[in-house]
């Protein structure tokens, strides 16, 4: 599943190899968090990875920046996300793709905060949906 | 009521997908630790983003695994070597460059004495008493020998005296 994630942000598969196996060289440092209780252990590594993924994420900010807004729709085709709206797409990609803060994204789409939170809130119940 | 406004605000949301702000992270620590409600709507966002990843899986390849432990197995902390101290050697007139000899340490004792196993007592005193033996033998033929000389002398002498 990590391994998918990572190559969904990365688009090349060596890459996402080399991330993945930089993620969980990072696990022994982190074991006390997974010991915890009520810790999902997917959804800590996945946070793990997002801070791997962050210079990447920030490498790609530059030519993201220059593309036009049509073409900022996600690129993962997947059946939950083919269920959101352009604007739905354009958060949650940014969000879980892109490594984009709320603030980032607000700041973007010039809408309020807790807008983007809502819309966030929404692309969760499509996901919760879809069997 | 509040909790359930805080549920429906979506910073669960923003904070499951990683993109909630330090304060956003601690304030939610708080509220998880504090309400349970808040902790089961958390599990399910979590949930959900399982099933969400499960959608783009990928099955890894089989080398990859071995990868991972090997560089993990790497991590792990092993006890320092101290490197032996560097002394100056004549490698043209040393013959033990390879082979089983490459185990022997060289080693200069300071103590001025030696050791020896305790069986060497009984052979060093058979060396002994050997010795003390020997010496009395050439004590003994010594004197017969000068003896057998001197009486050799006087039948000399004898023998010139009838002869005149």
């Amino acid at each position: 599943m990590l391994l998918g994630y990572i190559f969904e942000v990365v688009k090349n598969r060596t890459v996402a190899e080399q991330y993945l196996t930089a993620v969980f060289k990072e696990v022994p440092s982190q074991i006390d968090e997974f010991l915890k209780k009520d810790v999902s252990p997917f959804c800590l590594l996945q946070i793990m990875t997002r801070r791997q993924l962050t210079d990447f994420f920030r490498s790609q900010d530059t030519n993201y920046d220059q593309q036009p807004k049509s073409d900022k729709v996600s690129t993962v085709e997947n059946k939950f996300i083919r269920q959101m709206s352009p604007e739905q797409q354009l958060v949650f990609s940014g969000a879980y793709w892109q490594g984009k803060t709320i603030t980032r994204l607000a700041t973007e789409l010039n809408k309020p905060e807790e807008a983007i939170r809502k819309i966030l809130k929404d692309c969760f119940t499509i996901i919760r949906s879809i069997n | 009521m509040k909790i359930k406004a805080y549920i429906e605000s979506g910073v669960l949301e923003t904070f499951v997908l990683g993109s909630a702000s330090d304060q956003e992270v601690q304030e939610l620590l708080y509220m998880k630790a504090k309400h349970p409600e808040v902790n089961e709507a958390l599990q399910q966002l979590e949930q959900d983003m399982e099933k969400l990843a499960g959608n783009i899986a990928m099955t890894p390849p089989p080398h990859l695994w071995n990868r991972i432990e090997e560089e993990i197995n790497a991590l792990i902390p092993r006890p320092e070597v101290t490197p032996a101290r560097y002394t100056e050697r004549n490698y043209e007139s040393d013959t033990r460059t390879n082979g089983k000899d490459d185990q022997y340490i060289e080693v200069e004792g300071s103590s001025t004495h030696i050791r020896v196993h305790k069986s060497w007592r009984w052979v060093l005193a058979a060396i002994f008493v050997l010795g003390k033996i020997f010496l009395a033998f050439a004590i003994y033929f010594y004197l017969e020998n000068r003896q057998a000389q001197e009486q050799l002398k006087e039948l000399k002498t004898e023998l010139k005296q009838h002869v005149k």
